[in-house]
């Protein structure tokens, strides 16, 4: 009996260290996952999604809705799409209306009440901007004979890496209330991309400061703020009412004010309707500069910092063929 | 003395006591305008010729339809979609004829979703389109061609396919887009007998894969079953059966730039008393060839399933609905200037294999939206 009993005791004792030992694995499992749970981003952006990751490091998961090649204007709502909203614990969005055909769509779809406007995961980046930053507001009555207009501003800012800055420094703070445990790592991180965009700004600043041309055609109002910061001057508009194909009298506006006071640039981004843009260059006797509209949108711009590296470039190059057909057009 | 009420009713209106009592009741928000809905009007004008013109009044211009949609967020639990239509009287729906130009105003939806279920549930309730196949759902400003497919048109309905109920969505974990939707409605709408009060219920399995970076797939399968209109108030049942497939290509490498779909559905009705094994099918294929133009090309079939075109024994009075085998033949080209306006010019080409009888059809349609008008789904 006593063996028995013995016998009995030693399994009870086996039982409960195998229980102790089963409850520390799922302990510390359960200790490991909160550790490396991450916060999920959803940007709607390729740009954005850069600026997260760079912000987020490896405290957060990241991915995007509207790949760098396509126009943001006219994104396909493919359920798909909404399927990545579902899980988000963060959606960043451009805002200024620029995602209206599909965002709200995409939100509806996704069922994630923890993104829905007004709610701690919902971030409209345009916030970021300051008061007056908003270029192109429309003035006086807006409907829709100019075109499909956006009524709050032109929604590009973020061709200008100032606002990519400001945008890091207020993803980081929504980042820090979200995940108040890495609230320090989001801030640093911010202030680190801003030092280093701040430090490169300086060298394309200078590069397209030497430019001789300094006016440019522009296909659709997508460079505006980009021109701004780069001291460029808009002639004008291809695609004079957004949305809408351009009317064949005022293309031939533009290329009679191209020649007058050319040399010009003739930029479109790489969505755009490149032939219609070509033909403007070609009449004017101006270069084409095709350029990334977006973070990804060509291969070299495989980054957000990249994208500008890439625009400058192609400044540069196209100033040349500009000035080179200008004088040949001259003689 | 005593004071009629009609008297003390005007009485009231006329000391403002009325807006007084709602001003009280209001709140800070209830006098905000930026808490109004948004709020579009779609119209749809047509021009048509018809060489048989079978029922007289198909020929010349007409209002084919009118829009009104307001949506808006109720509150953090609901928003709010509700769509008045306005259309030509469609006699087959028990409407008064439309020889008389007059207009059917129609409740098309009225509807609210819920916002914060748990599980990413989904909850509607009120009156919304059924989500059976994919013609069906549509609003007629939606229509890839002029008119409904004759299979929707013969078995289910010329216009939006919308009931009174409620309806329940919910994701299917795979690896791939699938959604599941669940449905019971009233049963007030074609093809269903209004006045039986037994529920029509259904459901819609869909799913979605993406092809390449532009292209995508779906796969939809939808069922229903309900009281049957052709038998009203003998309390026989319908059960319809539909199957679709739909590939989508945008080029996504440009604004505008080249685009294809095409989509095939087939329904299969199966009554519980009736003859025949109806059945029916449409494929179309819509191609922008231009940043603004858009050729479709369709063809259809709707098949009362019958040997003969012959009365059902015992049941003259009642209405059989289709009784031929209805074919059609589209072509179109549509300009779409902006994404807020479309002109098409269409040919149509409709036979009935059986009576042999035929009709060739030009129809020309604008289609306006003004206003704050949503996107559409994919």
């Amino acid at each position: 009996m006593l063996n028995i009993n013995s016998n009995r005791s030693a399994g009870r004792a086996a039982t409960v260290r195998m229980c102790v030992f089963a409850a520390l694995i799922v302990l510390s499992l359960t200790v490991s996952g909160q550790a490396v749970a991450k916060v999920k981003v959803v940007a709607t952006l390729a740009d954005l999604a850069w600026i997260a990751e760079q912000v987020g490091g490896d405290d957060v998961e990241v991915s995007f809705l509207c790949k760098g090649h396509r126009d943001p204007h006219f994104l396909p709502a493919k359920p798909s799409l909404a399927r990545k909203l579902k899980k988000a614990d963060l959606l960043v969005y451009n805002g200024l209306e620029l995602e209206i055909g599909w965002l709200p769509l995409l939100l509806d779809a996704a069922r994630n009440p923890r993104i829905r406007p007004g709610q701690q995961g919902e971030l409209n980046c345009a916030l970021a901007l300051g008061e007056g930053e908003i270029l192109e507001v429309p003035v006086g009555e807006v409907d829709r004979s100019q075109g499909d207009i956006h009524p709050l501003g032109n929604p590009h800012y973020l061709l200008d890496p100032r606002k990519g800055i400001a945008v890091g420094r207020l993803m980081a703070d929504r980042l820090a209330r979200i995940d108040p445990a890495a609230a320090d790592r989001y801030r640093s991180r911010a202030e680190h991309l801003a030092r280093e965009i701040e430090s490169r700004m300086e060298d394309w600043e200078a590069q397209v400061d030497s430019l001789a041309v300094k006016k440019v055609i522009v296909y659709h109002q997508h460079w505006e703020y980009l021109v701004e910061w780069l001291g460029l001057e808009i002639l004008g508009v291809i695609e004079n009412r957004p949305g809408i194909s351009p009317a064949p009298r005022h293309v031939e506006g533009l290329i009679e004010l191209g020649r007058l006071q050319g040399p010009v640039l003739v930029i479109a981004a790489t969505w755009d309707h490149i032939e219609a843009a070509g033909r403007v260059a070609e009449k004017t006797g101006s270069a084409l500069v095709v350029l990334p509209g977006s973070t990804y949108a060509t291969e070299e711009a495989a980054g957000y910092l990249d994208m500008f590296e890439v625009i400058c470039g192609k400044l540069e190059t196209a100033e040349e063929t500009a000035e080179e057909t200008g004088a040949e057009g001259g003689s | 003395m005593l004071v009629p009420a009609r008297t003390l009713f005007l009485l009231m209106i006329l000391s403002g006591l009325p807006a007084l009592a709602s001003a009280q009741s209001s709140t800070l928000t209830g006098a905000s305008r930026s808490m109004n809905p948004a709020i579009s009007v779609n119209g749809l004008i047509r021009g048509q010729t018809s060489r048989e013109n079978p029922t007289g009044d198909l020929n010349g211009f007409k209002l084919d339809g009118v829009e009104l949609q307001f949506i808006s967020v109720v509150d953090p639990f609901w928003k709010a979609n509700f769509n008045i239509g306005m259309h030509p009287a469609h006699a087959h729906d028990g409407e008064e004829d439309g020889h008389d130009e007059g207009m059917v105003v129609h409740v098309e939806e009225g509807y609210i979703d819920g916002q914060s279920l748990p599980g990413g549930l989904g909850l509607r309730v009120g009156k919304f389109a059924l989500p059976f196949g994919k013609h069906a759902p549509l609003h007629m400003h939606q229509f890839p061609f002029s008119d409904a497919p004759v299979v929707i048109a013969a078995f289910i309905g010329d216009h939006i396919f919308s009931d009174t109920g409620a309806l329940g969505t919910v994701t299917v974990p795979v690896p791939w887009y699938a959604d599941f939707r669940i449905y019971g409605v009233n049963g007030d709408t074609m093809p269903f007998d209004a006045h039986n009060k037994n529920l029509v219920g259904g459901g819609r399995l869909t799913n979605l894969w993406d092809m390449t970076e532009d292209s995508t797939l779906e796969l939809s399968g939808s069922y229903l079953h309900g009281p049957d209109a052709r038998h009203p108030g003998e309390n026989k049942s319908v059960d319809m059966y539909g199957a679709d497939l739909t590939w989508k290509w945008v080029s996504s490498a440009r604004t505008r730039g080249p685009a294809l779909h095409m989509t095939v559905e087939a329904v299969l009705p199966d009554y519980e008393e009736g003859e025949g094994d109806p059945w029916g099918w449409y494929g179309l294929v819509q191609y922008r060839f231009h940043r603004n133009w858009w050729a479709g090309l369709a063809a259809g079939q709707a098949d009362a399933g019958l040997d003969h075109h012959e009365e059902v024994p015992g049941h003259e009075d009642h209405d059989h609905g289709l009784e031929g085998d209805l074919r059609e033949y589209k072509v179109n080209f549509t300009f779409v200037p902006s994404e807020f306006s479309s002109l098409r010019a269409e040919m149509v080409y409709y036979q009935d294999k059986v009576t042999m009888e035929d009709d060739l059809r030009f129809i020309v349609q604008a289609n306006f939206t003004i206003g704050s008008h949503p996107a559409h789904l994919y």
